[in-house]
């Protein structure tokens, strides 16, 4: 369970970590951006609320952002609108919308900005520089409701408004779903955040992952985790959707192909003229003697049953 | 067909049944004083946050009331299916009986003693994938998460794994019928404060039934297959943030188990009834089992640090060491035959014993540089490390009447070792009004060695390497004027210098374009463009694909609210063709399959105020699949839904579903049914 290696590791990882955690705490001496004093440009949330009392009794009573008005930690006490709307004294004295910050409508930079000031450092924005979704302009107010009046409630939570808040832009994947061999998304069995990390994760499209940096698919699939005696290569180095549709297929099992022979074989063929050295990929010579006119060999894994990897055979039978 | 057992169901309403009665009977509190809204201090800022300060009592809004909820149960009828049953329950498997459909309860401790909200969300009992939740938190004090997930998997379809289903001949070779059950339990101590402990605890298991092949002496063979297995994760570590700094530490802790045990009685042929000079090969008895039992140990830090306005950075590694130790017996009866000596033999004895170290190591480091304030600069590496190494020890004896037994001994050492990186830097520019700009590159290398010693038949040695540039770009628009339209358009254009699999990625270009749109205030519209062409160029591994996507969604809000619509419509194809020698002639073959799809859905939601002015709703649409090609296939999944109030809290509902699956070429795999819901929602 444990040994040497492990052991090295973990100290060196937790020796990175006291660095890290000592450099931190140094940088947190100095002054900060956040406002610790108000000036007269600020109006304060009891102001706010003569106008707008739907969102201040939400925001102050049952939302999580409460705390931004009751504590002094976050710099902005008794100030928890102009967090993020800035300062509205004009906008409460003139009443013009021009006098104050809507997120909703900047830039996606700016807004992430504006929360990211307080959520910057936190463990689900680790992958964010990796993430399509801020490379691509989604900010965070495109999933997370600020004034929502729903307890804890600043994302979707239930199955069904998980899904249909990611289906608002990802159509096609919802498409995808109404396949007849498909994960159980429609039926709200599942959420697509229980695969996908929608603040980046360091695996490709975002998928979440298990027990540090396995594929996120075995939270669900643990008999397909090994580690194999003998493994089959594509499913470390590509993962599921090497042979997988992951959303859904027309073919069984969510195959990419209709029949498992034309899985197999795109890999498991002799090539002519196959090429030498590192440009010669994988896995490309077949069992030659199987005869594939016999519909016994037509079906790979009907014989290759381990085909995720096997304990006990090196050709995956057993 | 698996359902919830009665105890797990008694277990969820004993779980309600305590909850509810205690939070009833808190008698609510008197509104705490409103929070100050005096201006704080320096010093007070700078200060650690005091936890009675987080946990100070909050207003209740006056009207809101401590209790919210829903309670569907109903009853789902089920006439029985036209068609293949073991299709329908492949891909539906949703069956007739009492269900509790859905439950939301939501509880707001007014005196927030021991809880500031609680949640309870359960659905889907009573049908192949139940879930519960339960979330209670009390700020600044802890936070506990409690999950549950139930998955029927069943699969039994007749082509999938019948090799001589093009014979007549109707076998089940490879099919299962498990339960699966995920539960997880989270508690987060002082959440949101400078120092959060968390600990977490989270099982995977399932058993089940199936049957499987056994491939021994010349023939492969049906067998009926039982499955069990357990992975348990014990996790913990702590969160410390500060301002400009936030750690994680996390150690993890996994043990697996999976127990497979096959067994046969009785004279069986197999699938192959061809003779072997003159004699007929069979299996009369088998008993095989595995005993799989694995753990590993992991450590996982993630740092994440701002330490000045224009510079965010954030590190995470990651080290993982599963080890598995496995022992395979198989005691098998029959004329058999070892093909390779035309030994034929009437009893066999096979025993492995392996064990496998599989150390993973990720590392992965980002920044973000802000030069300008309209320029963003984000870089980072990654890298992925893994080396499985393994060792079984194999004993095959053989033995038939009248001749001594022959055992063969063998010992196979394998080994995978993976390395990929990966650079990536990527700059974006806000050109004002709305519009971003984003250019960008990666880098991407590995290698990878696949061995299996003492070198034996095939397979035995291989190494690649992987070489890959990719160049990205971004624009996107949103306009301020009308913040309801957004445009976006992404590319991306890969070459390669070597893969690990011919049908990997090598040389690749992919395009990208979505973008929304509001008018008349009632209609918005929305579409969706993507194309990908890969092309391996590479004599000897020639292959090529392309898929492309297209949706268009329109969804009409009229003001009246009477009603409302949407639908999408998507067409798709994906072409893909791979050249390759046919094995047994080493003649030139295609690998080629195409699919053209064309996929709709669409929902009409209505309101109608009638009969004592009580509201009722109306929903009818569904979705269509529809698939050209290699393999030609249609889905439908029409449905329409009713609620109606018949009491102050009480509502009727019905729901009728109609699902009908069809393929071309296997039409005796199709099936069609209809199913009607009939319950009713309590809700407060």
């Amino acid at each position: 369970m444990l040994n040497a290696a492990y052991l090295r590791r973990s100290f060196g990882i937790s020796g990175a970590a006291a660095l890290f955690f000592i450099a931190g705490n140094s940088l947190a001496q100095k002054p900060t951006v956040v406002p610790k004093t108000f000036g007269d440009d600020y109006a304060g949330s009891e102001m706010c609320q003569l106008c707008h009392e739907d969102n201040f009794n939400s925001v102050t009573h049952v939302n999580a952002h409460r705390v931004l008005e009751t504590d002094a930690r976050y710099g902005y006490q008794g100030h928890v609108c102009e967090a993020c709307h800035g300062p509205g004294a004009k906008h409460a004295s003139t009443g013009d919308i021009a006098f104050i910050r809507f997120p909703s409508k900047l830039s996606a930079a700016a807004t992430d900005k504006i929360c990211l000031n307080c959520h910057l450092n936190q463990p689900t924005h680790a992958g964010r520089i990796q993430s399509t979704h801020a490379k691509n302009a989604v900010s965070c107010p495109n999933c997370h409701k600020m004034h929502v009046n729903g307890g804890t409630q600043l994302v979707a939570r239930k199955n069904a408004d998980v899904n249909a808040l990611c289906e608002g832009c990802h159509a096609n994947v919802k498409a995808q779903f109404e396949m007849p061999f498909r994960h159980r998304i429609p039926e709200n069995a599942m959420k697509c955040v229980d695969c996908h990390n929608p603040h980046g994760t360091v695996r490709p499209t975002m998928t979440q992952t298990f027990a540090a940096s396995e594929p996120g698919c075995l939270q669900c699939h643990g008999d397909k985790r090994g580690p194999f005696t003998f493994e089959h290569a594509p499913l470390q180095f590509d993962g599921c959707t090497a042979c997988h549709e992951q959303h859904g297929s027309a073919n069984p099992r969510m195959l990419i192909r209709p029949t498992v022979r034309q899985v197999c074989l795109e890999c498991h063929a002799n090539m002519p003229n196959a090429l030498a050295g590192e440009t010669k990929a994988m896995a490309v010579v077949p069992p030659a003697f199987h005869d594939l006119n016999s519909p016994i060999y037509q079906n790979c894994t009907v014989c290759h049953q381990k085909i995720h990897g096997s304990y006990a055979d090196r050709f995956l039978i057993k | 067909m698996r359902r919830p057992t009665a105890l797990e169901l008694v277990a969820t309403l004993i779980v309600l049944g305590a909850i509810v009665p205690r939070a009833a009977a808190q008698e609510p509190a008197a509104p705490a004083p409103a929070p100050t809204a005096a201006v704080s201090d320096t010093a007070a800022a700078a200060a650690p946050a005091p936890a009675a300060a987080a946990a100070s009592p909050v207003p209740q809004a006056s009207g809101e009331s401590w209790l919210t909820g829903t309670l569907d149960v109903g009853f789902r009828f089920l006439p029985t299916p036209g068609g293949s049953f073991e299709t329908y329950r492949t891909v539906v498997n949703l069956a007739q009986g009492v269900r509790l459909l859905g439950f939301d309860l939501t509880i707001t401790e007014p005196s927030r003693k021991w809880f500031d909200t609680m949640h309870v969300r359960a659905s889907g009992w009573g049908d192949p994938f139940p879930v519960f939740h339960f979330d209670a938190k009390k700020t600044g004090t802890y936070r506990l998460n409690v999950d549950y997930r139930g998955i029927a998997l069943f699969d039994n379809l007749p082509v999938y794994a019948d090799p001589l289903l093009a014979s007549g001949i109707t076998l089940d070779e490879q099919s299962f019928d498990i339960y699966r059950r995920i539960t997880s339990v989270n508690l987060e101590i002082r959440p949101g404060t400078a120092f959060t402990p968390y600990v977490a605890l989270e099982r995977d298991s399932s058993s089940g039934t199936g049957v499987t092949t056994f491939q021994t002496g010349g023939n492969v063979y049906p067998i009926a297959d039982t499955t069990d297995d357990a992975t348990n994760l014990a996790r913990a570590g702590f969160r410390a943030g500060f301002r400009h700094f936030d750690a994680t530490f996390e150690e993890g802790y996994t043990n697996y188990r999976s127990d497979q045990n096959d067994s046969a009685s009785g004279t069986n042929y197999g699938d192959s009834s061809a003779p072997v000079t003159g004699q007929t090969l069979d299996l009369t008895a088998l008993l095989a089992g595995y005993g799989v039992r694995g753990h590993s140990n992991y450590t996982k830090a993630i740092i994440t640090s701002s330490p000045f306005s224009w510079f965010d950075i954030y590190a995470q590694a990651m080290y993982t060491v599963p080890l598995a130790n496995v022992n395979y017996q198989q005691y098998d009866t029959g004329n058999q035959v070892v093909l390779s000596q035309l030994l034929f033999y009437t009893g066999e004895q096979y025993l492995v014993s392996s064990t496998t170290r599989f150390p993973h190591t990720t590392a992965n480091v980002g920044w973000e540089i802000r030069p300008h304030r309209r320029v963003r600069i984000l870089q980072s590496w990654l890298t992925d490390r893994m080396t499985n190494t393994g060792s079984a020890n194999q004993s095959d004896t053989v033995a038939s009447a009248g001749s001594a037994a022959s055992q063969t001994i063998a010992a196979l050492d394998s080994s995978l070792a993976y390395h990929n990186s990966q650079a990536e830097t990527n700059i974006l520019f806000d050109a004002g009004h709305g519009l971003t700009i984003r250019a960008g590159y990666r880098y991407v290398w590995g290698t990878a060695n696949d061995a299996v010693l003492p070198q034996n038949g095939l397979l035995t040695l291989e190494q690649d390497g992987l070489r890959r540039n990719v160049e990205m770009g971004t624009i996107s628009w949103h306009s301020y004027r009308h913040p309801q339209l957004f445009l976006s358009g992404e590319a991306e254009v890969g070459e390669s210098g070597g893969t690990y699999f011919r049908t990997s990625l090598y040389n690749y270009q992919r395009i990208r374009t979505m973008g929304r749109f509001s008018f008349w205030k009632r209609w918005q519209v929305s579409g969706d463009f993507r194309i990908m062409n890969n092309h391996n160029p590479l004599a000897g591994d020639s292959y090529k694909f392309v898929t492309h996507q297209e949706s268009l969604t329109l969804i009409y809000t009229p003001r009246s609210k009477v009603f409302n619509a949407d639908v999408t419509y998507e067409h798709c194809g994906y072409h893909s063709n791979v050249e390759f020698l046919v094995p047994e002639s080493l003649t030139p073959g295609d690998s080629a399959f195409n699919e053209n799809c064309h996929r709709i859905s669409g929902m009409l939601n209505s309101s109608i105020t009638g009969f004592h002015k009580r509201t009722i709703t109306l929903e009818a649409g569904g979705a269509a699949v529809l698939t050209s090609g290699t393999n030609p296939t249609t889905y439908y999944q029409p449905t329409a839904k009713m609620m109606a109030p018949v009491a102050k809290n009480v509502a009727l509902f019905a729901e009728w579903r109609y699902y009908g699956f069809g393929e071309a070429f296997y039409q005796f795999q199709s099936f069609r049914a209809n199913l009607m819901t009939v319950g009713l929602r309590f809700s407060r």
